[in-house]
């Protein structure tokens, strides 16, 4: 019956609770859709590393991320295939040019060279055409996110990058990095375009047989003293870190985050409390005719949970269809699983905070106010 | 059962002095009797309605449901007995808004989270249906009159099978017909239903239906009686 209660009163009380519910709604999607682009933006910063098909990255001593590595000898290469615990490694060019648009402007592009015939730092899916495209030498791809950006090149669109002659021949799709668009090219043609030295490369990538990764890394290491040896996994977390940190992108999101968290919370606060306040009389006779305080919570708290959980479904239901909107278009975003029951929590934990000012108020209705 | 006051005293502090409203009350209620609290406004008798209902500590002095002392109980202990004994009718019927009228008589049974039985409803429709609100059941307090409201909270009293009834100024917002109405149930609930009927009031019209007066000036008991011929007059 106490639950009755609470939800007749939810009902009754549409204003306020249209409120509450704005101020729940409101937590849930701005703070997700701060976080969907947050979690958009850390898979772009390690785009690369991520979708590479390599267990571990070779890249030149002390860097602090996947993109400011110095270009490393071709030679190493050898000593790295010599070992018994490698099942390939392969070099790539990462560097920058100017792609000529259709209307003559230019626009700054990150050229990633992969090298013939096996591709392996090759885009990882494509919109139009495939990967096979850049077995020829002049062949490029650009991204469908960035096709507006260069122009809208169709395929077969003959340019340049810094001068040098490349013909759009794929369409990728989700291949932004974090420095921008990225292209993707043979290995020769991006030395070309980004005149990098004859035998230097930006990174090593190597596949390991099944054996211990981390013995394979150590023995790498001491093989290559004057380069970096990094998992995967470490090298993108560590990009991450290094973008978060850096770039001030980490306190902005986790500033805008709060901001969001607070509206919300206010928004919640002061309905919640408005709504009370406006009921003591029914609080005051619930106590007044047998109602223990503990009663007066479980009503309070009652109305909070109803409030809360359908301010939470709203809330992710526009969520959802906000990141399906933006599924195609330049805000990146990305949400994954395990945040869903973590902004949920967060958001009814913060929800019920915001809701203890009104608690404390309803707990205050005195019984013997009824009588006037 | 009985209910008495024992040296019942009250004080009331205004930020800067204490100011007694009620003194040395010593009484007791009795079953079958429809008793009438009257005299001028801030003579005390809300105060010591309130006292009696347990929704007020006295400074002083102690308040007995027969031999039991239920003076100094903890929060808890004060629900439970209000729960259990009284049933209150106040100035203003005081129905929760979003509840419709049955809902707002088995509120009264469900409050500490007691599970509502088929029979709670049957006996709760057949409450509202005895004081004429059979077809507004289903309806909100805002559908009813003023006489309808506070015949449900009639019902809202009536429901737990109270011992005592507390009524404050329960006909002061009615017209003369409603007002007739209410002390005619009221009178019943004593007389027929042997509960314990206390009513706060200085309206005149209310005194024929009383069955004991008792009158408070400046926080004390100036009067009581039992004789009709005086209990009419008002003078007691």
């Amino acid at each position: 019956m106490r639950s009755l209660i609470a939800l007749k009163m939810v009902i009754h009380d549409r204003s306020s609770t249209i409120g509450s519910l704005l101020g729940v709604v409101a937590i849930v999607f701005l703070v997700g859709q701060q976080l969907s682009i947050f979690f958009g933006l850390l898979n772009y910063m390690s785009v690369l590393v991520d979708h590479g098909n390599a267990d571990l990255w070779v890249m030149s001593e002390n860097i602090r991320n996947a993109d400011s590595g110095n270009f490393i000898s071709g030679r190493y290469i050898d000593r790295i295939i010599g070992l018994p615990e490698v099942d390939w490694a392969e070099p790539i060019l990462i560097g920058n040019g100017l792609f000529r648009t259709p209307n003559g402007s230019y626009e700054n592009v990150r050229v990633v060279g992969t090298k013939r015939p096996k591709l392996f730092m090759g885009p990882w899916q494509f919109e139009k055409s495939d990967e096979r495209v850049l077995l020829d030498l002049e062949s490029i791809t650009v991204d469908s996110l960035d096709l507006d950006k260069l122009g809208n090149p169709p395929i077969d669109y003959i340019t340049e990058i810094n001068g040098k002659r490349v013909i759009v021949r794929g369409i990728t799709k989700g291949a932004r990095g974090f420095q921008g668009t990225l292209i993707f090219a043979p290995l020769e043609k991006v030395r070309d375009i980004a005149k990098i030295p004859p035998g230097r490369y930006s990174a090593i990538l190597v596949k390991l047989k099944d054996v211990n990764k981390e013995e394979a890394i150590k023995k790498i290491r001491t093989i290559l003293p004057k380069c970096s040896v990094y998992s995967k996994e470490e090298l993108s977390k560590m990009t991450k870190i290094y973008y978060i940190t850096n770039t001030g992108i980490g306190g902005s999101f986790g500033f805008s985050t709060m901001i969001a968290v607070l509206i919300g919370v206010v928004i919640i606060t002061l309905t919640m409390y408005t709504s009370i306040l406006g009921r003591t009389k029914d609080f005051a006779v619930i106590r007044a005719i047998g109602g223990r305080r503990k009663d007066i919570a479980v009503i309070i708290i009652s109305e909070i949970a109803i409030i809360v959980i359908s301010g939470v479904i709203i809330g992710f239901a526009i969520l959802a269809t906000y990141l399906n909107f933006t599924r195609n278009v330049e805000i990146p975003n990305y949400f994954p699983i395990f945040v869903i029951p973590a902004l949920a929590l967060g958001t009814i934990v913060v929800s019920f905070l915001g809701g203890l000012i009104a608690l404390r108020v309803a707990l205050k209705a005195d019984p013997a106010s009824v009588f006037h | 059962m009985i209910i008495k006051a024992v040296n019942i005293s009250k004080d009331f502090y205004d930020g800067k002095q204490k100011r007694r409203v009620l003194l040395s009350i010593n009484t007791e209620f009795y079953p079958g009797e429809l008793t009438i609290l009257s005299g001028p406004s801030g003579s005390g008798k809300t105060t010591l309605l309130s006292i009696l209902g347990l929704v007020m500590s006295p400074s002083e002095g102690k308040v007995f449901l027969d031999d039991r002392d239920i003076t100094g109980l903890s929060d808890d202990q004060s629900a439970n007995i209000r729960l259990k004994y009284f049933g209150y009718v106040f100035q203003q019927p005081m129905l929760i808004e979003g509840l419709n009228l049955l809902e707002n008589v088995l509120v009264a049974l469900a409050v500490q989270g007691k599970r509502l039985s088929n029979k709670d409803y049957k006996k709760a429709e057949q409450i509202l249906e005895s004081l004429g609100l059979a077809n507004s059941i289903n309806l909100k307090p805002n559908q009813l009159s003023g006489g309808m409201k506070q015949r449900a909270s009639i019902a809202r009293a009536l429901i737990k099978d109270p011992t005592i009834i507390l009524c404050d100024e329960p006909t002061s917002s009615l017209d003369a017909g409603n007002g007739q109405i209410v002390m005619n149930i009221l009178k019943k609930i004593a007389i027929e239903e042997g509960r314990i009927v206390i009513v706060v009031s200085h309206d005149a019209r209310v005194l024929p239906y009383a069955d004991r007066l008792i009158k408070l000036e400046n926080g004390e008991i100036v009067s009581d009686t039992k004789e009709h011929s005086k209990i009419q007059k008002g003078v007691a």
